[in-house]
């Protein structure tokens, strides 16, 4: 190749191929990580309540908690991405709730177009380090839902506190507990393109 | 303990009439579908200058705009990118057109292909010995891949982007902005743009780490290559673990925007930090990237000049490795105010002051091998010199912006701008002026003039400092980057700064009189003529070296003393 | 453009008056035990009370970065002062040692180990002791800055007291909104002033120097986010469209708003005044043009500002004027109790639901 009139031309060729062909595996299997990142890290998420988030637990595990004496003050907060015409409000802004013991809170939503709009709900617990104790049973985020024009709605969150969160150190001083939801459009309605025209100006 | 100095060997070169059998096609064929490194080199380093040029006049019609408060010019700027009558979003909006591509046009299409491609290509093969790269026509494509990117990215500048034309998402390109927040084309191209330039960059890496691990002459052993070249193949190996990272990012926010999923987009669960993650990922690689080809041609050019062997030898190659590992273990230090849990921001708090250690190391090591040198100040000497203060002061603000708790007042201000210009504007740029007048001759077989060259960094280093050097007071004070517009208290340093842009512009006038001096009344340039210090094998051979080098592959001997 | 601009300004209004009737809503709904939905009561909406609020004036170079400054701006919170003394009392002498080290070796080698002074290069290229020192050195050093760093960012993160109150900041595309859920859940939208003889950038506000109270250009606003002073606050910030920063210097306070989640950190203010910030993410054209104005007031003339507001409570209770004024039922019941209510009938509303 250009000229070089290296004596050993095969063995070399070869040799090269196999070093590139390395390099080449380990370039497509940070690719590769690159696309598993999205999987893992939702994982990671769930696992660790990392980013604030929550988890989830089924009737059975929700039963089997025991029951404490300590309380916690628990916040609730909604928000609504900006161009989705809904009004969405917690009908509680704050509750006191024994830990271990499955509580509900209630959130209201309305929809002020006149077309029928889905939602879809994404969350978060701050602080932090609070979000792995935080146990959900059952959300409205949990399925997308669909609004009809002028439609309102009351929609429940059952959770409750694991009581493990009174042995975290990392949770010593936390007083109150935020439950945050964002309401979106969810990307195959049809409103999503009515929201961009809102958006611009 | 090393027992060989690797510095000093000998090869055998081949000095022996290659001008009649040294055979070089014809124009077309040479220079279009060249697979001569060489060839390829000067073509990346042609190709980084003339980006340069534009990225650089970016940043001038920046500074303009900075000079005093209020919009000036913004709308002038409009109207070259083919607005008509824009309004006033769109005006502001030609203002991060000029941040992004300030950006990506300094990082991916003029340090990048100067270090690498230009540099990388020209003197890994003659320092190691080897006719050429291991892949030619794969470097070849390399390089046009790098063009076919930057004029992605040119395109993107004359297409709607969202409240403008061209792309304003900042070169880190961040969700949502990047995605629902940008509707029209120019984003896309510039995704395309970093597709391409980012494939390019992989080849490369590849074609770089098969000839540095099999193309190296006898005796040529790992712990006898220069220091250049063990820099190339630590920047290799960060791009073929970083590239495709950015590479998968993109692919998804191109998606996000164009086929309805999402990856980054809270409404169909996906979460904005994600992309941060695996930008910085990236994106913190990337730098060293930028500087380590850096610190390769420094420790030739100091060890050259002061007539001594690099001191540590090994030390600097490993320390090297050591901040190409643990750049892949702290790229959050970004992302401090993305509201990250106490212990993350803990963790890459002390894991990014840790890459203050080998940095301090290759400091050291360079005013080591100056020390007790016969230290002669010739024009690469003296940017080389110019580079390790500058690196140092952009280096120990490093330190500040990496206690995670002081970030939170300095973050994503002028502080960060001042610190990552110290160490890449003035730290790469000054290392490739260094490397330029270092090995301009040996390239074109013409001798640069050195009062020129001296010239050039007296007022470049003056210039750049007024540029920066303020810009850490503005951030002190609160001046928050990507700004177009500013309160006036902050005029006084920003009219410094632009004040300082012209000057370092005019640093450039006289190194573009040098290039024309050089060409025209040029003395011509012998083999070794930076005398007995220089020992890397392309001083064996003549300026320019024959088209074709090490027909007959040269023998490393053991080095005869120490 | 007017046109839009209109538009825009009546679409804010309308959404304005939405977040009240909702809020109105919530409350009434305690009363109403059915899982019939209201439709939100229009009379909630009521001409706000008399004010006792005039902003407050700037001092010039407090809060606000100084002509020709070079350092930070002074602090005005427990953490910006301990920040500050990080960054003035140990990282900022660190450095300047190291830099001028560095420097002085450099004019050591240029004077004794130039060509001329020294002909004959040295072949030193090692020296063990020298390198595991310079290693180590630079180790210790680290370590030390460590400590209090480490110490700061555990200071930064310490969760808010019981009781703390709670402000809600939410980034836009270029304003900012600042809920306040604990005070009636009243927003107070806040723009940039417009500055004179510039494009006009918002919605007919006032222009810079218009009015005694009106701080620097670039970052006055025409609605500040009024806090009481010396208490810990719970600032919730989250973004409804792209990503924002919410940042003040002067307060050491810098969090991204990410549409989708809140993130939370606790604010300090310790003394009155008027801070202001900018944001510090890149969020596309305005992004220059959404500054923060943070008012720290006493409790009392806190109280006194919430009650200037549409909706807006003290403690669960609107005050005799503001609620003679409003003469909305929604206004009286307390919070707590509010919520307890709230639950017991939606608890009732789900079990007819299932």
């Amino acid at each position: 190749m250009a000229g070089a009139a290296a004596p050993s031309t095969d063995g070399k060729t070869r040799s090269n191929r196999r070093v590139a062909f390395i390099a080449l595996s380990m370039a497509l299997g940070m690719l590769g990580l690159g696309y598993a990142s999205v999987p893992l890290y939702r994982i990671f998420c769930q696992v660790t309540g990392y980013n604030g988030t929550t988890r989830r637990a089924d009737e059975a595990q929700a039963a089997a908690v025991q029951v404490t004496d300590k309380t916690v003050s628990i916040r609730f907060d909604a928000n609504v991405e900006r161009g989705m015409p809904w009004q969405f409000k917690p009908l509680q802004r704050t509750d006191t709730v024994t830990i271990g013991e499955r509580d509900m809170a209630l959130f209201w939503a309305k929809n002020d177009s006149d077309k029928v709009i889905t939602g879809t709900a994404s969350f978060n617990v701050e602080p932090e380090q609070a979000a792995r104790y935080f146990n959900k049973i059952q959300c409205f985020c949990f399925t997308e839902q669909t609004l009809q024009p002028g439609e309102a709605v009351k929609m429940p969150v059952i959770y409750y506190v694991d009581p493990a969160f009174l042995n975290d150190p990392d949770n010593k001083d936390v007083e109150q507990i935020t439950l945050s939801y964002t309401f979106h459009v969810t990307s195959t309605s049809d409103a999503k393109t009515l929201d961009h025209s809102q958006t611009g100006g | 303990m090393a027992t060989t100095v690797p510095e000093h060997f000998q090869g055998h070169a081949d000095h022996h009439g290659h001008a009649d059998h040294d055979h070089k096609p014809s124009f077309f064929a040479r220079w279009f579908m060249s697979t001569n490194h060489k060839d390829i080199g000067t073509m990346y380093l042609i190709f980084a200058i003339f980006a340069g040029i534009i990225g650089g006049a970016f940043s001038g019609m920046m500074r303009i705009e900075l000079a005093e408060p209020g919009i000036q010019y913004l709308d002038i700027f409009a109207r070259w990118f083919g607005a008509t009558n824009p309004d006033f979003n769109s005006t502001l909006h030609v203002w991060n057109v000029l941040i992004t591509a300030h950006g990506l046009i300094m990082v991916f299409f003029m340090v990048m292909p100067a270090m690498i491609g230009g540099f990388g290509n020209w003197f890994v093969p003659l320092m190691i010995g080897a006719p050429d790269m291991a892949f030619p026509r794969m470097n070849n494509i390399s390089f046009w891949l790098t063009v076919a990117g930057f004029i992605s990215l040119l395109c993107s500048a004359f297409v709607p982007g969202g409240t403008g034309l061209g792309a304003g998402t900042g070169w880190t390109v961040y969700a949502p902005l990047s995605t629902t927040g940008s509707p029209g084309p120019a984003v896309d191209f510039g995704i395309f743009a970093l597709h391409l330039a980012g494939a390019g960059s992989i080849m490369g890496a590849i074609n770089f780490i098969t000839t540095i691990f099999n193309m190296r002459a006898p005796g040529m052993t790992m712990h006898k290559m220069p220091l250049f070249v063990w820099s190339v193949l630590v920047t290799a190996f960060l791009l073929l673990l970083s590239l495709p990272v950015l590479a998968a990012a993109i692919t998804m926010l191109l998606t996000d925007r164009n086929f309805g999923t999402t990856f980054f987009d809270p409404s169909g669960g996906g979460d904005p930090v994600l992309y941060q993650h695996l930008f910085w990922f990236f994106g913190h690689p990337e730098v060293y990237i930028m500087i380590l080809p850096g610190f390769g041609i420094i420790s030739q050019i100091v060890s050259t000049f002061s007539k001594k062997p690099v001191f540590g030898y090994l030390g600097m190659a490993y320390a090297m490795v050591a901040i190409g590992v643990v750049g892949f273990i702290v790229w959050a230090h970004h992302m401090y105010a993305t509201g990250m849990s106490v212990n993350t921001k803990m963790y890459f708090t002390a894991a990014t002051m840790v890459i203050a250690v080998p940095t301090g190391i290759k400091i050291f090591s360079w005013i080591a091998t100056m020390w007790g040198g016969s230290v002669e100040f010739k024009s690469p000497m003296v940017w080389a010199i110019g580079f390790i203060f500058l690196f140092t002061v952009g280096g120990v603000t490093g330190v500040v912006l990496a206690n995670g708790g002081v970030d939170d007042v300095l973050h994503d201000t002028y502080y960060v701008v001042a610190h990552f210009h110290y160490v890449l504007s003035l730290g790469a740029v000054t290392a490739l002026f260094a490397g330029f007048y270092y090995w301009f001759p040996k390239m074109s077989g013409r001798m640069h003039s050195e009062f020129l060259a001296h010239v050039h960094f007296w007022i470049f280093f003056i210039g750049v400092n007024m540029i920066f050097f303020p810009m850490h007071f503005l951030g002190l004070q609160g001046m928050p980057r990507r700004y177009p517009d500013y309160a006036e208290a902050y005029q006084h340093w920003n009219h410094v700064a632009t004040i300082g842009y012209m000057v370092m512009a005019t640093s450039l006038v006289v190194w573009l009189i040098n290039m024309l001096y050089a060409f025209t009344a040029g003395r011509k340039a012998e083999d070794s003529y930076w005398g007995e210090g220089a020992t890397t094998l392309e001083w064996t051979l003549t300026s320019p070296p024959p088209f074709h080098q090490f027909e007959t592959l040269p023998v490393i001997e053991e080095a005869a003393h120490h | 453009m007017i046109l839009g601009k209109t538009v825009r300004t009546l679409g804010e209004a309308a959404r304005a008056l939405g977040l009240y009737s909702v809020a109105a809503m919530a409350f009434s709904s305690t009363l109403a035990v059915s899982s019939a939905i209201a439709a939100p009561a229009a009379s909630a909406v009521v001409p706000a009370p008399v004010a006792s609020y005039t902003p407050l004036k700037p001092t010039p170079g407090i809060g606000m970065p100084v002509e020709g400054g070079i350092g930070l701006q002074q602090q005005f919170s427990k953490l910006g002062e301990y920040g500050e003394w990080i960054h003035d009392g140990v990282l900022m002498p660190i450095i300047t040692v190291i830099t001028l080290f560095v420097l002085l070796l450099i004019v050591i080698i240029a004077v004794r180990y130039n060509r001329r002074a020294n002909p004959v290069a040295s072949k030193t290229s090692h020296n063990t002791i020298l390198e595991v020192v310079w290693t180590l050195v630079p180790v210790l050093v680290l370590i030390g800055i460590a400590v209090p760093s480490i110490d700061l960012i555990a200071k930064q993160y310490k969760p808010a007291p019981k009781g703390a109150l709670t402000i809600k900041v939410t980034g836009n595309q270029w304003f900012w909104t600042y809920g306040y859920p604990d005070n009636g859940d009243f927003e107070v939208v806040s723009n940039m002033l417009n500055l004179p003889g510039q494009p006009i950038i918002n919605n007919g506000v006032r222009e810079v120097g218009s009015k005694p109270w009106d701080g620097p250009s670039h970052l006055e606003v025409d609605n500040r986010m009024v806090v009481p002073v010396g208490e810990p606050i719970r600032l919730q910030i989250t973004a409804a469209d792209v990503i924002h920063s919410f940042a003040v210097p002067s307060l050491w306070f810098k969090l991204d708003a990410v549409p989708g989640r809140i993130n939370e950190k606790v604010l300090l203010v310790e003394k009155p005044g008027v801070y202001y910030g900018q944001c510090s993410e890149l969020c596309g054209a305005k992004h220059g043009y959404m500054p923060i104005a943070v008012e720290a007031l006493p409790r009392a003339q806190y109280d006194a500002w919430v009650l200037t507001h549409a909706g807006g409570v003290i403690d669960g209770q609107a005050k005799p004027a503001a609620a003679a004024a409003a003469a909305a039922p929604a206004m009286s019941p307390g919070a707590v109790a509010t919520a307890e209510a709230t639950e017991a009938s939606a608890s009732e509303a789900t079990a007819a639901a299932e």
